[in-house]
């Protein structure tokens, strides 16, 4: 780990952080600077904790003991719905199953995360629609998530995962529903975002995600950091 | 079933304990409403036929002259096709109890004034008129005597068995029992040698016929018995529809009522049930398709899912009978004590119970058998993946468009989850709506009847009753000295003697109940419907049950008669109240058919109109202090049949929106349930615990005042519908603004009502589905 005076601000901080669930420990002591612009990726045996990291940087469950800062907010003192704001601000999450709303099309789905803060729905369609163009997909604006592929339902997500222009984007698995082609793509996408300057948090099985878009490794086991090193993403 | 079957519908019933314990609370719930409802239709349906079948009540009673006919002729008579039972001739006589008799101080008991029938019979039983022994026994020896009286009723505290009864021209008869018969065919019985000493002047047959539906049916069965019998023989006839018709008055005016809210009662359960347990088995669709992954047959898994209702259900269902009991029996009671002076039996019927017990395990079954049977045809592919199904084309435009109002977009989400699944919000919003309906009906029915009291009610706070000499010490004032020290007294603002006389009307058998009132009449009771009060003491006013029974109109001129006195009224006003023998006439009427009698006699009670600001308490305390010979009381608002009707109204008002909430906690659960997954990404996307509630809260309140707004109109429907049918039934004119009982205001609280059930009924799984740890839910789904 390196600390210099002209190195970008940290963006998360966690410190001594545990999580018990009843008898197993999920997460023993697992200490961590992420710095802006930073794209870390965590792998792991299943078990070891991964998700259970990025729940607590996400604010979605409180450690058992440690302290989590984001933002230079400690989500310890915040309350549930302090938590939800901090969330809507700084955090924008996509996941292995993709969580869309199947009730939705594509465009209300990524629409939905600027709404909740009380956007205008015209306008807040009209952002939805420039990031649907942006990832591609701005012609499957109505479809709904049961009629698109998985990697297009990837990209919605991670479309209404950068709606409000989140600080931190996190990501669990987000190639694991899919095959390579859709993974690739997917992939493509976060190499752009984090060269635009996106923070990037990511949990995968998949080395060649890791070796692609990751600057740092962290290897996980037994719910500790076993292992860090520092990635020279491939061309 | 095979063991796998069984420990399946174990581990599901185990697994959801919410669920099971909902469908468990929902079926008990709905079970208590359901007997209750049928408990009521049951008892509303025909209560004077049942009691008249088991007593095998007389179709016709007839007197005959034993002067023209012979006993041998009668027995013979009876003996016609078309009877298909008779008994008697038994010896009768009409003695007439005089007002007052003034041996009061012997001791003994002196029956209420007027003619007692009283027939000479051996035993209680036999083919016909099954008298009901409730008190006491059968005179069985010389001077005994059996008193007719509703079961379990006496007419005075004095009243009872041991005492010795005392009737004009008769040796002291001593009381042995109380008896009830449905067929009125006396008013005592002693046994048949005994009659020679009170001087019999008639002979009493009963009969009962093949046919007797109609009144010409019973003319034709009179014809019968009488064809061979001498011209002269009949002395009167009494058929059981004129009993009928007098009885249950009051009793078919809550039919209307009873029976639309157990329809109500039964409808609501049945439909909250079908929704609860096939929503159970919707909701089960994910572990249907896992189910059938390992190899389960489709038969054994609509078996599975029918096991994991039926535990619940059957065990809720066995619960609720029980507890449906203990409610119903003291209700009924209630119910049925104002009716006509308890002759009805007011039990539940063994029936309701049955049929809930059989009934509510089928609606379960079938309930759950339909979506048992979806899941059955669905591959298990579908299944697994289902419960993330997307919805119906119009589900989802209705969300698209939802998503483009300015509404705040945890309001328009929730509005649009009803959407989502249609039939489920169906059935809930059906159950509102007769939830809804039934506190309408219910608030309409309570204001109807205190519209129709204020319209009977009397406008006097204090009544005293002059002692009778037997159980009550008699007064030693005159009338007119208890009259000046009533108006002397403070407080007193108006004062009205009455005096209640039975007389007849002349030609006919039964005698009318005459009030004759002296002083304020204004303050008597009842605003009139038609006509005019009377002024003179030529006329005289009456009910429209009595213009029914008797065939009169207003302008009709009636001829009393009080022991062989005659006087000609004219009938000038028809007033709200009034049954079908009463009439109601001046002062100067009484003195014209009973100048000979000292008047005070007639007077048993002073009605008082207190000075406003007044204490009655304080008014008769001051009322009992000048004249020990008065019974001081203060009058009731409302008579205890009304006071039932609405007690038992707001019983089951209470019952089915208790039902109607659980219905709509159970839709929500079921639907928050199914989209966990949706909630854990709102979350995840920044939603806060507030907007969850709001979001959920709203999509059931919208159901709410859609509930609201539907059953609202439909209750006012049912109401009037239901209560002109009372009021045709009781034979009375129902006042002005009887109907028109409710304010823009009430209505807007009633369409709240609707919201207010649902709201509840969603607050408990919104705030646990506010509450929910997101991190869990992603991690499970
Ligand atoms: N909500 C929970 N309740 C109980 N135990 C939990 C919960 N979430 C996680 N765990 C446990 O914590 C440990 C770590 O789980 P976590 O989901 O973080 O693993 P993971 O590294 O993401 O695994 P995978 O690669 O399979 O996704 C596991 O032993 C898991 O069983
Ligand atoms: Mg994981």
């Amino acid at each position: 780990m390196t600390s210099q005076d002209s190195t970008p601000p940290v963006v998360v901080r966690l410190d001594g952080v545990r999580k018990e669930y009843g008898e197993s420990t999920a997460l023993d002591g697992v200490s961590l600077e992420i710095r802006a612009g930073e794209a870390v990726a965590v792998m792991g045996p299943s078990g070891c904790g991964k998700s259970t990291l990025l729940n607590m940087v996400a604010g979605l469950d409180r450690p058992t003991a440690g302290t989590v800062t984001v933002h230079g907010e400690d989500l310890g003192r915040l309350n549930e719905t302090g938590l939800a704001l901090f969330r809507r601000k700084r955090i924008g999450m996509i996941f292995q199953f993709f969580n869309l709303i199947d009730d939705l099309p594509a465009l209300d789905n990524v629409a939905l995360a600027a709404q909740l803060t009380g956007s205008a729905p015209a306008q807040a369609r009209r952002r939805a629609l420039e990031l649907l163009g942006e990832l591609g997909i701005a012609d499957r604006r109505d479809t709904y998530p049961a009629a698109l592929s998985g990697g297009e339902r990837q990209r919605v997500a991670v479309a209404r995962a950068l709606m409000n222009r989140p600080a931190l984007l996190l990501a669990d698995e987000p190639t694991g529903a899919l095959d390579s082609r859709a993974g690739e793509q997917v992939m493509d996408l976060l190499i752009d975002l984090n060269q635009l300057g996106q923070t990037l948090l990511m949990v995968t099985h998949d080395p060649r995600l890791a070796t692609r878009c990751a600057s740092r490794l962290i290897e996980f086991a037994d719910g500790r950091i076993a292992r860090e090193s520092t990635l020279e993403p491939t061309p | 079933m095979s063991g796998a079957v069984w420990r399946a519908s174990r581990a599901a019933v185990r697994r959801r304990r919410v669920q099971t314990f909902v469908i468990g609370l929902v079926v008990l719930t709905s079970t208590v409403a359901l007997v209750v409802a049928l408990g009521l239709l049951a008892a509303a349906s025909g209560p004077f036929d049942r009691t008249f079948d088991r007593q095998r009540g007389a179709h016709l009673a007839a007197t005959f002259d034993p002067a023209v006919t012979t006993a041998e002729q009668l027995t013979r008579a009876a003996h016609r096709p078309g009877v298909t039972a008779a008994a008697g001739p038994f010896a009768q006589t009409v003695v007439t109890v005089p007002p007052h008799l003034d041996t009061a101080a012997d001791g003994d008991y002196h029956p209420p004034p007027g003619p007692v029938t009283v027939v000479g019979r051996a035993d209680p039983g036999g083919p016909v008129d099954r008298v009901d022994v409730w008190s006491g026994r059968w005179a069985t020896g010389p001077g005994e005597i059996v008193l007719m009286r509703p079961p379990g009723q006496t007419w005075a505290a004095t009243e009872g068995i041991g005492r010795r009864l005392t009737l004009p021209g008769a040796p002291p008869l001593t009381v042995v029992g109380f008896a009830s018969s449905l067929s009125q065919t006396a008013g005592a019985w002693v046994r048949p040698d005994q009659m020679p000493a009170l001087h019999p002047t008639a002979l009493q047959m009963l009969y009962r016929f093949d046919h007797a539906g109609t009144g010409a049916e019973v003319d034709e069965g009179r014809t019968t018995v009488t064809a061979d019998l001498p011209t002269g023989a009949l002395l009167g006839s009494l058929s059981y529809l004129t009993v009928k018709q007098d009885m249950t008055g009051t009793a078919n005016a809550y039919l209307p009522f009873l029976t639309a809210f157990g329809v109500l009662g039964l409808v609501v359960a049945v439909l909250i049930v079908a929704n609860v347990v096939s929503g159970a088995v919707v909701s089960g669709f994910r572990h249907i398709g896992v189910l059938k992954a390992i190899g389960f047959t489709p038969g054994q898994v609509v078996s599975v899912h029918l096991v994991m209702v039926l535990v619940p259900g059957t065990v809720g269902c066995v619960l609720g009978t029980v507890l449906g009991d203990l409610a119903a029996r003291p209700m009924l009671r209630t119910v049925f004590m104002g009716f006509d002076n308890g002759y009805f039996e007011a039990t539940l019927s063994p029936w309701a119970e049955v049929l809930t017990l059989l009934g509510m395990p089928v609606v379960v079954l079938l309930a759950a058998l339909g979506p048992a049977l979806r899941a059955h045809r669905l591959p298990a592919a579908r299944a697994i993946s289902a419960g993330s199904a997307p919805g119906t084309g119009r589900g989802l435009r209705v969300q698209r468009r939802l998503g483009g109002t300015r509404l705040p977009r945890a309001v328009s989400l929730g509005l649009g989850l009803p959407f989502a699944r249609p039939g489920r919000t169906v059935m809930t919003l059906t159950a509102l709506i007769l939830g809804v309906t039934t506190v309408t009906v219910a608030t309409g029915l309570s204001a109807s009847v205190g519209a129709f009291l204020d319209a009977t009610g009397s406008a006097y706070q204090s009544v005293s009753y002059v002692g009778d000499g037997a159980s009550t010490t008699p007064p030693t004032d005159t009338d007119a000295e208890i009259e000046a020290k009533l108006r002397a007294l403070p407080g007193t603002a108006r004062l009205a003697a009455a005096a209640p006389v039975r007389v007849h009307l002349a030609g006919a058998p039964q005698p009318l109940r005459a009030w004759f009132l002296r002083g304020d009449r204004e303050i008597a009771r009842s605003a009139l419907a038609a006509g005019r009060w009377y002024s003179g003491p030529d006329e005289a006013v009456v009910g429209a049950p009595f213009l029914k029974k008797h065939g009169v109109r207003v302008g009709d001129r009636l001829t009393l008669d009080l022991d062989g006195r005659q006087h000609t009224v004219t009938v000038v006003g028809e007033t709200v109240a009034g049954d079908s023998d009463g009439l109601t006439a001046p002062w100067e009427t009484l003195a014209a058919l009973a100048p000979d009698l000292p008047a005070t006699r007639y007077v048993n009670q002073y009605w008082v109109q207190v000075a406003p600001g007044t204490d009655v308490g304080a008014y008769n305390a001051a009322v009992k202090a000048a004249e020990p010979g008065l019974q001081p009381t203060v009058t009731g608002d409302g008579t205890s049949v009304t006071v039932s009707i609405v007690g038992s109204a707001t019983v089951l008002t209470l019952l089915l929106a208790a039902v109607a909430a659980l219905g709509v906690f159970n839709t929500t659960v079921l639907n928050t349930r199914e989209r966990r997954r949706d909630l854990g990404m709102l979350k995840s996307i920044g939603m806060t615990p507030r907007q969850v509630t709001v979001m959920v809260v709203t999509s059931m309140a919208a159901v709410g005042v859609a509930g609201g707004l539907l059953g609202v109109p439909l209750g006012i429907a049912v109401h009037r519908l239901v209560v002109p049918a009372m009021a045709d039934a009781m034979d009375t004119t129902l006042p002005a603004g009887a109907l028109d009982v409710w304010h823009p205001s009430a209505l807007a609280l009633l369409v709240l009502a609707g919201t207010a059930i649902a709201v509840l009924g969603t607050l408990v799984p919104a705030r646990s589905a506010a509450r929910l740890t997101i991190a869990e839910v992603l991690h499970n789904e």
